[in-house]
């Protein structure tokens, strides 16, 4: 393991100007399961990994507030998938939290860190784009919220500007009716990095997001307003073009060992009807 | 004999340990003073090797040396169990991705890590073959230097390491006598062992020789190839192999030992390395293949001939793959009898990492075509899957291979077992399907080991035996039976294993032949002290030897029975010692057989599978694995569970998930845990049944044949079969990932 | 801000308080600093499970968080399973269902077992492969490794 310096700020102030001290050598530490990794073996040379565990303000936990749910900063992801308020609000994000690695890497990996790590195939990413997360962030400038749509670029890249961290992700309680589920493409049923994400959400009103990853530079997020994806009557002939239009943001690499493109392609359109379909059922049995 | 001893589920000797952290693997090993090891390798195939700069890397605080090929004694000792074509470090070239150029050995591991990072090689990089049609193309370079092959070697200015042939009958005859012939091309995906224990190796002089602390399966061959390379006599080179953490074959031969003995020798210090999983991969692999095979048969299934033409790929240098190419090959016709046969095996040289022993070995290679073959020569006919085994199968003390040993089980009963047991026949729901598959694999050719047992003055025991226990539970076995023969409770056996200092000789663990060779030493050990007991109990009891008797632990006089112990006791008086007893098992080689010798035993199985296909993704569920073997007689019942359901689960895996991933230039892509995968414990079969079937009719002690090896050899051809019934379309190659069965599905064939 | 740092914690009830290198893995500490090498070194990222220790009552993986990170935790290794030097219920119930074959594995194995029994005293079979698929075994003992779970979990749940 690669030499660098470790420091544990116990506030947020602290916490930023260790990173206006530090600038790019820095890198925050929040579970560690992908940057432990890099740092052995030598994809990331931080001079300074900052741990935020300690922080006053970051914590771990995961709030009701008045109209949303917040995941904090340092939320791991299993609580995230056995959190009450998370299973019956946001049922896909406990699902797609379930699915990340094995329980020790769950023990350990957080939300937030899977968003700013970026991964297109990070679990998380479909369900807080179906249910319109909103990424809170501190900087120098102050406090920012940003929309999840709004954070992802590519992998290892998101919008939060330079010497900023994120405190929390904030959930807003669906007004109405919602059904929502996700699923993934793998090689293995145990642990395994995904070949597709998918996530659909449908609400009381007929309109249905759909959230997909893994398939492209970063997880892409579309609606159908038609209110036709929602409707159990609708035949397949005339639900496919539309699946078929909000799928065609998908441009997966050729040069992935897990999958080939023209599969992926396939299995997300399986996996899109299935997920849409899990969604219809748990909308009409009222499960969210 | 005894129930509660032979034959029972005897928790596993040295199980404590393990279950207490208490294990020493080599790792955990600490030796005072020891320097840690990194190794410097090129991310590239092949390369020739311009310059290598070491001052960077001796400059970092804590380097204590740097080692090139130019540290070692000119020419580079080459080593290898086959041929000495293995540098100890490479050699001006590289030929594999992962050989590795240089050695930092520094107080730290960190230092190591670092040194080796700033170790500064120039090299060319230059095209690399990594398939067998690239090796076998007119105008291939050739991948080994004809100057390290061995003397005379027809092919050494070709790309074959070896070509073997085998067979009986008229093949062209019996051609025109068949009513339909099958021919295809089947391929086996490059796999690896993944022990879950990476290799490691601990080196350090020890006064006038060298001691190793090895991660090995065979301390004695280890020993006889470092004495070879190092210069020294036997007694001067010590191998000390504790328990493996798994070993699979991949721990039989050496790779980095050879480098550590002579660091250790130029430093005048114990060194230490500990191989990262992702050098693990690239040091040790199984051989892939792609088989042709062409099968007559009669309309009612009788098979005619089997032509068969395999090409393995196996690495940059030989190790023990050639070995492998011809005994994987050499019942590549499968347990049938089979009046004509052809069998042309030959083993590839290739820029990839070397190929070795693998559970197995050669047989789920070919198992994998004859079987899926045979299938289609069936359903051809409108035959049942089942019966065209049964049909074909040798029975009970049938030649099936002429001039070798014959059939040594009435395997039927294991074929109508795990048909039963996978209720072959019966309907299934749609995008279900079943499939079933045999193969025998040939136990070892040759064999040599020898046991000591001393029965000490208190009636307590120790075994000593050179055999390595890597989770197979040779240890129990041992102790088993030590106390069966000694009249002993098995706790009251300690077993002593895996130092060459220590434990008389023993040719290797290999070829599950534990159980039956250095299990017959251990009897003949324990029959030895016997044998002293019914002359002390004569003295004794002043009568005629012929009179005594001894039986297990009961020595019979006339009118009396006294336990063995008793009369040990009796026998060493108040001045107190102990019995020792010397055991050989030894199998031996018949100089003009084709592999140097014939089977001792045949390790048979059947293996059924119910899978179920998602018509959307291509995935698949197993629902049931049915694995049944013929193991004589199982001495430990749940051990034998526990190396029939593993083999099983890897068997899945290779058939279901694993394969090297190769770019374009012949590097590894998916080295380490994260990219190549391996079963899980949600990856079971929804339901997993072993079963033994046991006649006695072992060679072993009461019985036994060996086991460990059976239940991977046919698991991806009934897995095949399987999906075939589900999908209507024969896959050809594996492994069968979603992608791969989609894809089937996708284009009808 | 150097390179070491100092930590106060507990590992198998024992108090250390230690200047480590920041950069030390809590997998390394445990086993080059303090000798308890019952936890296995395998593939150092995350997926075989080898390295499995229970930290403030979680399993995680030790070769993925850093020494400095267990500072003020509590850490239980293999090697305090056994109380009093004599087997815990889940060794005891290894040993008799062969569950542990060359036993590598078995340290992270008997981990994640204890981490699933701490929160779920009565697991079905399909809790205990979720519990235990960050663990490679590949002797593949995984069976008779759940049926010794699920016995345990009756000795001890009675």
């Amino acid at each position: 393991m690669q030499a660098f310096a470790y420091a544990r700020p116990e506030s947020i102030p602290e916490a930023l100007a260790l990173l206006a001290e530090h600038g790019s050598g820095a890198h925050l530490l929040a579970g560690g399961t992908d940057l432990v990794i890099a740092l052995r073996n030598g994809s990331l040379r931080p001079t300074v990994v900052i741990d935020l565990k300690r922080v006053t303000g970051l914590s771990p936990a995961i709030r009701r507030e008045d109209g949303h749910l917040c995941l904090g900063a340092t939320t791991v992801m299993r609580d995230v998938e056995r959190d009450a308020e998370v299973l019956r609000h946001f049922p896909a994000l406990a699902e797609a939290a379930s699915w990340v690695g094995s329980v020790q890497i769950r023990n350990r990996a957080t939300v937030v860190g899977n968003i700013c790590n970026a991964s297109p195939a990070a679990d998380t990413a479909p369900p807080l784009l179906v249910y319109g997360a909103v990424v809170l962030a501190v900087g120098p400038d102050g406090e920012r919220r940003i929309p999840i749509n709004d954070f992802f670029v590519r992998s290892r890249q998101t919008t939060l500007p330079a010497g900023s961290l994120v405190t929390g992700i904030e959930l807003p309680l669906p007004a109405g009716r919602m059904g929502s589920a996700y699923t993934r493409l793998t090689r293995r049923r145990g642990t395994d990095l995904a070949s597709v994400t998918m996530c659909a959400g449908v609400d009381g009103a007929g309109v249905t997001r759909l959230a997909y990853g893994s398939v492209g530079p970063r997880p892409v997020l579309v609606c159908d307003e038609s209110g036709v994806l929602a409707d159990p009557a609708a035949p397949d002939e005339v639900k496919a073009p539309i699946l078929e239009e909000m799928l065609a943001g998908a441009s997966p690499s050729p040069r992935s060992m897990r999958a080939g493109p023209e599969y992926r392609l396939a299995m997300l359109r399986v996996l899109g009807r299935r997920a849409l379909q899990t969604a219809i059922d748990r909308l009409a049995k009222g499960m969210a | 004999m005894n129930a509660e001893t032979i034959g029972a589920d005897f928790p596993r000797t040295g199980g404590l340990s393990r279950v207490t952290g208490g294990q020493q693997y080599v790792a955990d090993i600490k030796v005072a003073d020891a320097l840690q090891v990194k190794l410097v390798h090129l991310d590239c195939a092949r390369a020739r090797i311009l310059s290598v700069d070491k001052s960077a890397a001796e400059a970092v605080p804590g380097v204590r040396f740097v080692m090139t090929a130019d540290d070692l004694p000119q020419p580079v000792p080459r080593f290898g169990p086959h041929a000495s074509d293995r540098p100890v470090l490479a050699a001006g070239r590289v030929n594999y991705h992962g050989e590795f150029v240089a050695a930092v050995a520094a107080e730290t591991k960190e230092a190591a890590e670092e040194g080796a990072r700033l170790v500064k090689v120039e090299y060319e990089e230059l095209p690399a073959i990594f398939t067998v049609d690239a090796a076998l193309a007119p105008d291939a370079f050739l991948v080994q230097d004809p100057a390290i092959r061995r003397a005379g070697d027809p092919l050494a200015n070709t790309n074959k390491f070896a070509e073997h042939r085998f067979g009986w009958g008229d093949v062209e005859a019996a051609a025109s006598a068949a009513d339909l012939i099958v021919e295809n091309r089947y391929a086996y995906p490059m796999v690896t062992h993944f022990a879950i224990e990476p290799h490691a190796c601990v080196a350090a002089p020890d006064g006038d020789g060298v001691v190793v602390w090895s991660t090995n399966q065979h301390p004695f061959q280890l020993q006889k190839i470092l004495a070879k390379a190092l210069g020294l006599p036997l007694s001067k080179v010590r191998v000390i192999a504790p328990d493996l953490g798994g070993g699979f074959g991949g721990k039989q031969w050496p790779n980095i030992q050879p480098l550590l003995a002579f660091m250790a020798l130029k430093l005048g210090r114990p060194v230490r390395l500990v191989l990262t999983l992702e050098e693990v991969f690239q040091q040790v692999r199984r051989t892939s293949a792609e088989v042709r095979i062409r099968t007559g048969v009669k309309s009612d299934g009788t098979l005619v001939f089997q032509d068969i033409e395999s090409n393995f790929l196996v690495g940059a240098y030989a190790d023990i793959a050639d070995r492998v190419v011809s005994k994987g090959n050499y019942l590549a016709a499968g347990p049938y009898r089979v009046p004509a046969v052809r069998i042309i095996a030959r083993g590839i040289l290739s820029n990839t990492p070397p190929a070795t022993a693998m559970r197995g070995f050669g047989v789920p290679e070919t198992a994998w075509a004859r079987e899926m073959n045979l299938d289609e020569c069936a359903l051809a006919l409108g035959i049942d899957c089942l019966e065209i085994r049964l049909r074909n199968l040798a029975r009970y003390q049938e030649e099936f291979v002429p001039g070798d040993t014959p059939a040594d089980g009435r395997w039927e009963q294991t074929v109508r077992r795990a048909a039963e047991l996978i209720d072959w026949g019966k309907p299934m729901p749609p995008h279900c399907g079943r499939g079933i598959a045999v193969a025998a694999k040939s136990g070892p050719t040759t064999g040599l080991s020898y046991a000591t047992v001393r029965l000490l003055g208190d009636g307590s025991v120790i075994v000593f035996s050179g055999t390595s226990d890597m989770g197979q539970g040779a240890r129990t076995v041992f102790a088993q039976i030590a106390a069966e023969e000694m009249g002993v409770a098995v706790d009251r056996v300690s077993v002593v294993m895996g130092d060459t200092s220590v434990v008389p000789y023993d040719q290797q663990t290999s070829a599950s032949r534990s159980t039956v060779i250095m299990g017959t030493a251990v009897l003949n050990a324990c029959r030895d002290i016997q044998g002293q007991l019914r002359s002390v109990a004569a003295h004794r009891y002043g009568v005629d030897e012929a009179a005594v008797t001894v039986d297990r632990g009961v020595v019979r006089l006339t009118g009396e029975e006294l336990s063995l112990v008793e009369v040990a006791k009796a026998g060493l008086g108040k001045m107190g010692g102990e019995y020792v007893g010397n055991g050989i098992g030894r199998k031996d080689a018949v100089p003009d057989h084709p592999l140097q010798g014939t089977a001792a035993f045949f390790e048979f199985n059947c293996t059924a599978i119910e899978v179920q296909v998602d018509p959307g993704t291509g995935e698949l569920t197993v629902l049931r694995h049915v694995t049944v073997g013929d193991t004589g007689k199982s001495l430990n019942p749940m051990q034998v569970r526990g190396q029939d359901d593993g083999a099983a689960i890897m068997g899945l895996g290779h058939a279901m998930m694993e394969h090297y991933i190769f770019d374009d230039a012949g590097r590894v892509r998916n080295l380490g845990a994260i990219d190549y995968r391996i079963p899980t414990s949600k990856d079971l079969p929804l339901e997993l049944i072993s079963e033994q079937v046991e006649n006695g009719d072992g060679p072993g002690p009461y019985g036994a044949k060996g086991v460990s090896e059976g239940s991977i050899l046919c698991v991806a051809p009934a897995l095949g079969a399987a999906v075939r019934d589900a999908i209507g379309i024969a896959i050809r190659d594996l492994p069968l990932s979603p992608e791969r069965v989609w894809r089937a599905m996708r284009d009808g064939k | 801000m150097n390179d070491r740092f100092p930590i106060d914690l507990k590992v198998n009830g024992q108090r250390y308080q230690v200047d480590v290198p920041v950069y030390r893995t809590l997998l390394d500490f445990l086993r080059d600093d303090l000798g308890l090498t019952g936890t296995k070194e395998c593939c150092v990222v995350g997926e075989c499970g080898a390295c499995t220790v229970i930290v403030d009552g979680r399993t995680v993986n030790s070769c993925l968080m850093l020494a400095v990170e267990a500072d003020g935790g509590e850490v239980l290794t293999v090697e305090g399973l056994a109380a009093g030097g004599r087997p815990g219920p889940l060794q005891r119930a290894f040993l008799e269902h062969g569950s542990a074959q060359c036993g590598f594995c078995i340290p992270g194995q008997l981990m994640s077992a204890h981490g699933l029994l701490l929160e779920n005293p009565h697991p079905a079979a399909a809790e205990v492969h979720e519990a235990l698929a960050g663990n490679l075994c590949r002797c593949a003992g995984y069976e008779q490794i759940t049926e010794a779970v699920l016995a345990a979990a009756e000795e001890v749940g009675g």
